[in-house]
Formats: structure tokens, C-alpha cells, sequence
């Protein structure tokens, strides 16, 4: 592993047999779903449409179950507080969550307004506000913007706008909701590459939605998929996305993993120790598979 | 589309845009009051030239002479009502004096449309949301203001999509009679409606992760606070206000005609 600094393990959220109904339905939408995450981490859970990824997500700040009734079996503990014991906005400046969508989780006339909004409603003294709105807008590089409208940014740009709200109230874990599906994918890169130096520089935890790992896998330090409500795989990128298993469920893994599987299943296996997951990586072991031939 | 643009708001900074709209709404209502209780031109015309300075500063005289022309068409039943009124009442005459009456009404409402307007083309919502937050309003009602303001443009876009697609599909919104019309505009509303909804939802979603509710006593990043100018146009007020009650009781206002009369 890359950077896996001598931090001490502390486990930032904890499921045991994790089971949630919505209300008026009859299948659970996840089900038994067991996982221990550690501060530092930068999971991706990904797995077909309808999987239950999104219900995790709303377990991890305790949108489940006091924002969506329904029946929750099994426990989730966030930062050492029990999500059914404590209300979502005490839960909110330990988890913050980012959505797909990044016009409805906008609400103010301008930038700034936004990034406080989090914060004013905890009520924190006004220099407290100011101090923290004007940090995370510059972590999320949208100090220029801050007098701007919503309706006049970019995609990409509102998307970042929300980073840097739930920054704002200083959350361990960040949890993004598959938030590069309405960007292109020069954006959608954009957006990775700022979430990793959130991980690495300020060491927060993240969770991400995403189906594009072709562009997100390389910062992972795990990887998770679902299918049906239930945890599949949960392990190393490289091991899970190069497993036979994850391709056939639909997960688009990789088209440099995929190089990988096609040449070994052709017999021709990249020496390289291990599977590559950006193209980078695959031409480094192919042409060391030339030289040493 | 020059409607829909209409609906976006814009941060201007000028010296009107920047003062305190609480101090310019009581402004604005002192006029207000003032044009309904004089009845004579000179007075109007004097709340009148007063709020030129305004529009001026303002830089917004474009957008106020729209909304001015924006009244004309009431402006002219006023006078042609105030006018025929009095014609009929007058036994089928006409005087002078009539004519300066239904235009004294007439210049009246001008007035009042007019010191409206520069309120609003003066005052951005987000200030106004912050005015209503500090003015012990409740934080709800001030959220779905600016929330409202916020979303308006975005769902005229989508209006305008779903009626674009709509019409793609062979809808034909301008034909029939005018119940078969209103009918036409269901296949929009529909969809838009259940659009709003679920927005609405995933707004509520994205309010409480991000603390709504978490207590009573919130803060706000911005204060108002009266600068300089504020205590300006809070002195000019009180000082319209005193002279308008001075002369209201003092000094007897000459009709234009009576003074046409003593010059001729
Ligand atoms: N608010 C809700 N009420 C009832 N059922 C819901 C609700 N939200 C999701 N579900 C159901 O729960 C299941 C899991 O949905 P979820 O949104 O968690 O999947 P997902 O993995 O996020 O899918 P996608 O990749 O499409 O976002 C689905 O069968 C869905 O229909
Ligand atoms: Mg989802």
C-alpha cells in the first residue's frame, strides 16, 4: 500500500448486520451489511443500480432512520455515537454527506451564504463562521466564487460548493453520493483529484459512491461492492477489481485492470507484482514484460 | 426567454443597492403614506423629483422607466375613470379643475409605482432574506424566501424544457378555444409539479446533513449594521416626514388652476 502512514486505527464507522426496510415495502434494501472503517481510509463502494449504495449512505449520518422511516435492524456507530440515539444534526459535524445532485443541495443566493449555512444553524459565534467559511472555500477552491450565484456556476463548480459546505463543519468522514454523475469527465477528474488531497492532507476519511473507476479507482485504498443489499467483495482495489466476479456483476472496472485479466486469461500474465488500474501503470508492466522477454 | 431572465437576481453595488432596506422600506412607506394623504400635485410632484436622486444613484433608471411604463395602462383607466366621474357627476361639463383632479389621482398612483419599484430594483433578495432574518421575522418563513428567490429560475428552465419536450411529442399549446388551452397545460404542470416534489425532497435531505434545526438560537454570518448613509436617509425621512406634517397643517396647498388664475 501506498501511504498507509503509521496512524494509529481508529475505527470511524462501525455496522453490525446492518438491515434496513423503507416504510411500505416489503425486501429489505440492505441487508446484514457488517463493516469497519478506519480514519484515514478512502473507500469506494460501488455495485449495479438499485444495490442499496445510496441507503448505506443515509445510514452513515442518520438520515436513516430519523429523515426516512422504515425498519432498522443491526447497529451503525459513527464516531462513537449510536446513529439511532443521536439526531442527524449532532451526526452532521462527524459525516458530512454530498449528493448526486449538486443544484437541490444548494439553498442560499450566493456562494458564501452556502458554505455557512451549516454552521449558522449550529449557531456558532459569527467569527467561528467566518474563520471556517473562508478555510473551506479555499480547501475546495472556490474562494473566487464566493459572491456568486448558484444558477451561474458550473456543474463541476456547484458540486464543489457542496465539498466545501460539509467541510465547513469539520466532519471526519465525507461521504459522496455519487457526485460526478451530472460532470463530464474532465470534472468528474477534477473532483477526484481534490477529494484525494482532502484524504492525504487532512486526513479525513472518504467514502464514494462511484461508478467511474476508471478515473476513481487509483486513490482507493478500498474497495467495496454490493449487490442486492449485501456487502460482496470488501478488500484491496487491485484484488477486487481484477476478481472475474466483480466484471460480470456490471461493475465497470478499469479498462487497464481488464488489459490485465484478457492478457493473463490469453496466457500471457504481466509479471509486474501487481494489477495495474490506470493505464499508467499497465504500460510500465507491459514494457517490462517486453524487456524481460 | 427575456422573461425567464428577468427572474434572476444579480449582486449590484451602488450606493442605494448598499444601504440598509430597513431604513429604505420605512423610506419608501414614508412616501407611500405621503401620496396618499396629499391630494394636490405640488406635493406629489415634489415626492416625485425627490425620488429621481434615487434612480440616479441607483444607476436603474432603464428598469424604472420599464415598470413605469409597466403602469401606464392603469394610470389611464385611473384618469379616464377619476375624469368621467366627475364629468357625469358635473352635470356634462368639463373645467380645468376636473382635469387637474383626475390627473392629480392619476399622478398619485405614478407615485406610489414608482417608489415601490426602486425599493425592489434597489434591494437584492438575498439582502431583503437577511433584513426579514434580523427584523425577529421567523427563520423558516426568511428560508422559504430566499429558497423560493433561489429556485425560481431554476424551475422556469425546467418549465421551459419540459415544454419544449412536450411540444417535441406534438403538443400544441396555442390551439382551441380557451378551456381547451388551460387543458393544454396539463401534460406540463404534471411533470413539473412532480419534479418540484421530488426536489423539494432532496433539498429537505441536504438541510438536515447539514444541522438544520440544531438550535433555536441561530447565528448569521452577516449583520446589518447602519453605516453613514443609513443615518442620512434615516435623517432626510424624519426630516420629509416633519415638513409634510408642518405643511399639512399650516400651510393651505394652492391648486395649480387657482394659480394660473391669480398669474393670468
Ligand atoms: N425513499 C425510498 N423509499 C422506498 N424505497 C426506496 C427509497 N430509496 C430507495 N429505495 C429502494 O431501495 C433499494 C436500494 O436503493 P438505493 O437508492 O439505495 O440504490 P443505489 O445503489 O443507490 O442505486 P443507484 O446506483 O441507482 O443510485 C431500491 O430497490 C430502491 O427502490
Ligand atoms: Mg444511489
Amino acid at each position: 500500500m501506498r501511504f498507509m502512514v503509521a496512524r494509529e486505527s481508529v475505527e470511524v464507522i462501525k455496522t453490525e448486520k446492518l438491515t434496513f426496510t423503507y416504510a411500505g415495502r416489503n425486501e429489505p434494501s440492505i441487508r446484514d451489511v457488517g463493516l469497519s472503517i478506519e480514519k484515514g481510509e478512502f473507500v469506494i463502494l460501488t455495485g449495479p443500480s438499485g444495490c442499496g449504495k445510496t441507503t448505506l449512505c443515509r445510514c452513515f449520518n442518520g438520515l436513516i432512520p430519523h429523515f426516512y422511516q422504515g425498519k432498522l435492524e443491526g447497529e451503525v456507530i459513527v464516531a462513537g455515537l449510536k446513529v439511532n440515539e443521536h439526531p442527524t444534526y449532532e451526526l452532521a459535524c462527524h459525516v458530512g454527506l454530498v449528493f448526486q445532485n449538486p443544484e437541490n443541495q444548494l439553498f442560499a443566493l450566493s456562494v458564501e451564504k452556502d458554505v455557512a449555512f451549516g454552521l449558522e444553524n449550529l449557531g456558532l459565534p459569527r467569527e467561528e463562521i467566518r474563520k471556517r467559511v473562508d478555510w473551506a472555500m479555499k480547501v475546495a477552491g472556490v474562494y473566487e466564487l464566493k459572491d456568486r450565484a448558484p444558477y451561474e456556476l458550473s456543474g463541476g463548480q456547484q458540486q464543489r460548493v457542496a465539498i466545501a459546505s460539509v467541510l465547513a463543519m469539520r466532519p471526519e468522514v465525507i461521504v459522496l453520493d455519487e457526485p460526478t454523475s451530472f460532470l463530464d469527465p474532465l470534472g468528474a477528474k477534477r473532483i477526484f483529484e481534490d477529494i484525494y488531497k482532502l484524504n492525504q492532507k487532512l486526513g479525513i476519511t472518504v467514502i464514494l459512491v462511484e461508478h467511474r473507476l476508471d478515473l476513481a479507482a487509483k486513490y482507493a485504498t478500498r474497495v467495496i461492492v454490493m449487490n442486492d443489499g449485501r456487502v460482496l467483495l470488501d478488500g484491496d482495489p487491485r484484488e477486487v477489481l481484477s476478481l472475474e466476479k466483480t466484471r460480470l456483476l456490471g461493475v465497470g472496472i478499469p479498462k487497464a485492470t481488464r488489459l490485465y485479466q484478457l492478457l493473463k486469461n490469453d496466457g500471457i500474465p504481466l509479471k509486474s507484482g501487481k494489477v495495474p488500474l490506470t493505464p499508467e501503470e499497465a504500460a510500465e508492466a507491459i514494457k517490462e514484460a517486453f524487456k524481460s522477454d | 426567454m427575456s422573461f425567464f431572465e428577468g427572474l434572476k437576481f444579480r449582486k449590484v453595488s451602488s450606493p442605494i443597492h448598499d444601504l440598509d432596506p430597513r431604513i429604505k422600506f420605512v423610506f419608501v412607506l414614508v412616501i407611500f403614506v405621503l401620496a396618499v394623504v396629499f391630494a394636490e400635485i405640488l406635493p406629489l410632484l415634489f415626492l416625485f423629483i425627490l425620488q429621481l436622486p434615487f434612480v440616479l444613484l441607483a444607476r436603474v433608471g432603464k428598469q424604472w422607466l420599464r415598470s413605469l411604463k409597466g403602469a401606464i395602462f392603469f394610470a389611464v383607466l385611473i384618469f379616464l375613470m377619476n375624469f368621467i366621474v366627475s364629468f357625469i357627476y358635473a352635470g356634462y361639463v368639463v373645467t380645468a379643475q376636473m382635469i387637474e383632479n383626475a390627473f392629480t389621482m392619476t399622478f398619485r398612483f405614478i407615485v406610489l409605482v414608482s417608489s415601490f419599484s426602486i425599493f425592489f430594483l434597489t434591494t437584492s433578495p438575498d439582502v431583503l432574506g437577511l433584513a426579514l432574518e434580523q427584523s425577529h421575522i421567523p427563520y423558516e418563513f426568511c428560508f422559504a424566501f430566499t429558497t423560493a428567490v433561489r429556485f425560481v429560475p431554476v424551475l422556469a428552465d425546467e418549465a421551459q424544457t419540459i415544454m419544449d419536450a412536450q411540444k417535441a411529442r406534438g403538443l400544441e399549446l396555442e390551439k382551441g378555444n380557451f378551456l381547451k388551452r388551460v387543458r393544454n397545460y396539463i401534460p406540463i404542470l404534471v411533470p413539473l409539479i412532480v419534479n418540484a416534489i421530488r426536489r423539494s425532497l432532496e433539498l429537505a435531505e441536504a438541510m438536515e446533513s447539514r444541522a438544520w434545526g440544531a438550535t433555536k438560537k441561530r447565528t448569521n454570518l452577516y449583520v446589518l449594521k447602519p453605516k453613514r448613509e443609513d443615518y442620512l436617509l434615516a435623517f432626510i425621512t424624519v426630516a420629509i416626514l416633519a415638513l409634510a406634517i408642518y405643511v399639512k397643517i399650516f400651510v393651505p396647498i394652492p391648486k395649480i388652476t387657482q394659480i394660473l388664475r391669480i398669474s393670468a
